[in-house]
């Protein structure tokens, strides 16, 4: 073969992203290339570091390739965070394809001027996983959480929890010894973490869920720009749009068995439904305005951006509900 | 020369000594704050003394918030902080039962050799590490919880990496002088600290 | 040469860098260095520093290391290792060997409170050492027992071996500790066995003190109380939920400084003689982890790891010889090698090995059994005839039926017994692991406990410590084919 990419990431090989989402992408690039594109795939931060690190590593061309959180290196990306705002999403499909139209109009120039694109996509619903049943904000008061996003954590200090920081694989020990009460994070990643077994309630919400992490393919843009015409195309047809929404929505679609091993172990399952959902989002307008006035300082119109994003959101959901 | 050097090794041992103590410390607040909050939520105290409860919980008791960041970046000067002595020393783990059967003569050369690498790559760390802050003054990386900029602990760091530069490439112009000089300045694996 | 090329050719030139006594950490930094340069260019290790360095230091787990190292220096300074000593001694030190006895007990009772290996012999050597001397024991056989006493500072929980052991394999350290402490106290049992067969072989080897009286013993009983408390609470806290384990070890530190500073063992001049003695090893150990991790790095990017694992899993060898080799390999390296630099450099590779293979440490008529009996013991309503059936099923040991397992409400599904297997596997193996690198520290040649006590001991030569810890290393090595055999001993203490 011609090229050899290095695609570096987070998660172990079978974890579901790597196998359902990275894999595929990468084999379609390998096999549309005719061979002459050969990705080698490096799991579990093989090539050194620690997760936040992978963002500087495709800018400075450490990996040619990788799959990241944005939300892991605060204060860079700021813009993002517009999906990552509780009570924003919707479906996992939607908002990755609002979230790749706004970054392809907004952040690919500005925030992402430093790394080439190759798909944006956010997981399914974020909820609350916790020992107590939580059905009201009230219910929260003094409970210790793991926050998902730096969002989610100032909504928890909003509504009287305390926010806890810490890696998601601490989250299995914090709950077994008692450092958190609970978690927020989508249904996909709880059996790895043996949450089910770990703690009885989790809250769903109807129609805008709690919260979600966006995700990129990040390619270095270095790398990108060498190759030659005919095999940036063969990485473009498999980038973008399409491929941004088939990721969030195959990640999302890892929640339906998830959630089926948390109803075997008979745990009580909240659904807050969509009218209560309100009294929930007028707590989190504290939130909202925090993110505005941090936008502001930099600089942006955060208002702006918010309304698009409702507006796309509002839009697509529809199309991809069934 | 060598007792300036000592004395700075010995100086950001105890700093780094005192900021591992800080982070005991605050891991011990925290946890307290953590169990007495959980303790002042419980029923059996809301239930006794509700004035109270909520007076202490209003106070703020509860777990330092970002405990875990500020350990990680404490813990990482720290570390840079104790490579100084560790490196006047010869604090360092190795093996030394096969230079044991060679020449005198041979040993000093390997000694001057890996102390003059060890240096090189002290002053490589901390010209990168240094590259590295500049990046995150840059790009306005914040911490996760307490939202500080990340370069603050990059910072600290670059201090404490700078010290051990300095005294990775004095250990390594010491043992070039010893070895053509036929003299020892600084006998190995001295306990120079006490 | 191609890039797998490169990942063999760094092995011999590792080792021989190894040899020229180039310290661990630093041959595996530029073994690295300039591996990765012939593989991507000179820019490429470079720029991996600019956050790799930061981000190796900067890690919430490890920072249990030099917690653990100072709580261990602090409970020096308050006297506790002497206490521990006297108190083992007052009830042992009469019997045939009973002085290197005690000093076992002590060792293992300093190892409780104790992370590491060498800070334990260290400092138990210095209290020991002249007792053993006074009381007529022969030069290599006090400092081969107080060397192997000096093991059980890693093998009897906290650990930092494990603990990096955890973090390589994402295992829950509380876990592993609880799994280490039968184990631990196996060892010192084995080590207790080894000093009376030796004292019998040898009769001139050791002397005896005269018995101390009951009172006497009691008093020095009592003295050992801190010890406890500070054991108490750090284990006593993990388990209730109160804090993780790297909590514990700052609370550890602050509770064995408390004692330190009230007995009057902690002043100024010793805090920075403590602050000195805790960054020295410190530095090394980090130096260690970063040239391990920036090695590993390197490693990954020849592919050496994924052809390895390939290779082992497609010849399709019995699990149980893999596990053989692997525990030999360690063993045979540890005579050369540092403890720590060995699971950092072997772990990335041998654990993905294992992960593949099938031990089956527990079967699904064992999981099922140990379900059902919970089930039973909590009082399920079941009818006479099924209850009757269930009961001849678990005492004939074959798999319930889903009647019957639906009559229990038990949840017992492949996957779930997967998952226990996979977590049973990767706490049993690191157990192992844990022992046979810590057996390195005193096989002769290269054996840092050794080589610590020995320092202690100008009269005695290095080669009479080397004849008289054959006995210790031998219980070692059958202690390890009885966990290999029996795994239950093991994961005894392990909720399922
Ligand atoms: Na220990
Ligand atoms: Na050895």
């Amino acid at each position: 073969q011609e090229v050899t990419l290095k695609l570096h990431q987070f998660l172990p090989p079978q974890a579901n992203v790597p196998k359902l989402v990275l894999d595929v992408w990468a084999d379609n690039v390998e096999e549309d290339s005719g061979g002459r594109i050969k990705i080698d795939r490096y799991p579990s931060m093989q090539l050194g570091g620690k997760p936040p690190e992978l963002m500087d590593q495709a800018i400075d061309g450490v990996a040619d390739i990788v799959w990241t959180v944005v939300g892991y290196t605060p204060g860079r990306y700021l813009s993002t965070e517009v999906f990552e705002l509780p009570f924003m999403m919707t479906n996992a499909r939607a908002v990755s394809h609002a979230y790749w139209e706004m970054f392809e109009e907004h952040m690919k120039d500005d925030e992402f001027k430093d790394v080439h694109i190759l798909g944006t996509w956010v997981h399914g619903p974020g909820m609350f996983h916790t020992k107590d049943p939580v059905e009201r904000p009230e219910d929260l008061q003094g409970m210790k959480i793991r926050g998902g996003s730096r969002s989610v954590n100032a909504l928890l200090t909003e509504l009287g929890a305390t926010p806890v920081g810490m890696p998601v694989p601490a989250v299995t020990e914090g709950l077994s010894k008692g450092v958190i009460d609970g978690t927020t994070i989508p249904w996909e990643v709880t059996p790895a973490l043996k949450v089910p077994e770990l703690v009885a309630n989790h809250t769903e919400f109807e129609g805008h869920a709690l919260y979600v992490l966006t995700f990129v393919l990040a390619m270095n843009k270095a790398k990108y720009e060498s190759l030659p015409d005919d095999l940036k195309a063969v990485i473009d047809e498999n980038s973008g749009l399409e491929f941004s929404v088939f990721a969030g929505g195959t990640q999302a679609d890892a929640d339906g068995p998830a959630r089926e091993i948390a109803l075997d172990l008979g745990n009580n399952i909240i659904t807050i439904p969509a009218d209560q959902t309100e009294e929930w989002r007028k707590r989190a307008q504290p939130v909202y305005d925090a993110w505005l006035e941090e936008m502001a300082a930099k600089g942006k119109d955060g208002q702006a951006l918010l309304d698009q994003a409702r507006m796309l959101i509002e839009k697509y959901t529809p199309m991809y509900t069934n | 020369m060598k007792s300036m050097m000592l004395g700075l090794s010995r100086f950001m041992s105890v700093l780094g000594g005192l900021v591992l103590s800080f982070l005991i410390l605050l891991t011990c607040t925290s946890i307290a704050g953590r169990l007495l909050n959980g303790f002042f939520h419980g029923d059996f105290m809301t239930a006794i003394a509700p004035g109270l409860s909520d007076w202490m919980l209003n106070l703020g008791v509860g777990p330092v918030t970002g405990d875990f960041e500020l350990v990680e970046a404490g813990v990482a000067f720290a570390i840079f902080a104790f490579i100084p002595l560790c490196q006047m020393t010869a604090g360092h783990a190795s093996v030394d039962i096969f230079v044991s059967f060679m020449p005198e003569r041979l040993v000093g050369f390997l000694r001057m050799v890996t102390e003059v690498v060890f240096g090189l790559v002290l002053v490589v760390i901390a010209v990168q590490l240094c590259s590295g802050m500049l990046d995150k003054i840059d790009n306005r990386e914040t911490s996760f919880l307490l939202a500080y900029p990340v370069w603050w602990a990059y910072a600290l760091s670059l201090f404490g990496a700078v010290a051990a530069a300095i005294v990775g490439v004095y250990m390594g112009a010491v043992r070039v002088y010893e070895f053509f000089t036929h003299t020892t300045i600084i006998p190995e694996g001295t306990e120079a600290g006490h | 040469m191609t890039d797998l090329q490169i990942g063999i050719y760094s092995f011999p030139a590792l080792l021989l860098l190894i040899f020229f006594r180039v310290p661990i950490g630093l041959a595996m930094f530029v073994v690295a260095f300039v591996g990765l340069s012939l593989l991507e260019g000179v820019s490429f290790p470079l720029l991996r520093l600019k956050n790799e360095v930061f981000s190796t230091f900067a890690n919430y787990s490890l920072s249990i290391v030099p917690m653990f190292l100072l709580m261990g220096h602090f409970a020096t300074l308050g006297g506790m290792s002497t206490a521990l000593f006297r108190a083992a001694e007052s009830f042992l030190g009469h019997r045939r060997g009973g002085v290197g006895m005690a000093a076992i007990g002590a060792c293992a009772g300093f190892g409780a409170i104790c992370g590491s290996s060498l800070a334990t012999a260290a400092t138990m050597g210095r209290v020991a050492l002249p007792e053993l001397k006074r009381y007529g024991y022969a030069g290599g056989f006090s400092t081969a027992t107080l060397a192997a006493g000096g093991t059980l500072g890693i093998l009897i929980p906290p650990s930092v071996v494990l603990v990096i052991y955890a973090i390589l394999t994402e295992q829950n350290i509380a876990k592993l500790f609880l799994a280490a402490f039968i184990p631990g106290i196996l060892a010192a049992l084995g080590y207790v066995l080894a000093i009376s067969l030796y004292v019998r072989l040898f009769p001139d080897s050791a002397g005896t003190r005269p018995p101390v009286p009951w009172r006497e013993r009691l008093a020095a009983l009592v003295d050992v109380w801190p010890v406890l408390l500070v054991f108490g609470l750090v284990v006593g806290g993990i388990y209730l939920g109160w804090f993780s384990p790297t909590e514990g070890a700052a609370v550890g530190a602050a509770g064995t400084g408390l004692i330190a500073l009230v007995n009057g063992g902690l002043n100024r001049a010793t805090l920075i003689e403590s602050f000195i003695v805790t960054g020295r090893s410190t530095a090394m150990i980090f130096f260690i982890v970063l040239g391990a991790a920036f090695y590993n790095g390197f490693l990954a990017l020849t592919k050496l790891p994924d052809e390895m694992v390939s290779f082992v899993v497609s010849q399709g060898f019995a699990p149980l010889t893999v596990l053989v080799v692997f525990l030999v390999f360690y063993l045979v390296f540890g005579c050369v090698m540092d403890s720590l630099s060995m699971i950092l450099l072997t772990i990335p590779v041998f654990w993905p090995v294992i992960q593949a293979l099938d031990f089956n440490l527990l079967s699904m008529e064992a999981f099922q059994a140990h379900r059902a009996a919970e089930a039973l013991a909590e009082g399920v309503e079941i009818a006479q005839p099924m209850l009757q059936s269930i009961q001849e099923a678990l005492a004939q040991g074959v798999l319930l039926t889903k009647e019957q397992i639906d009559a229990l409400g038990i949840r017992v599904s492949e996957r779930l017994l997967d998952r226990i297997n996979m977590e049973y596997t990767a706490i049993w193996f690191g157990i192992l692991v844990l022992i046979v690198v810590e057996v390195g520290l005193i096989t002769p040649p290269v054996g840092m406990n050794l080589f610590i006590i020995n320092s202690m001991d100008r009269e005695t030569p290095m080669l009479e410590t080397y004849k008289a810890v054959g006995f210790f290393v031998a219980s070692d090595i059958l202690r390890v084919i009885l966990l290999v055999a029996v795994p239950a001993i093991t994961l005894f203490l392990l909720p399922m």
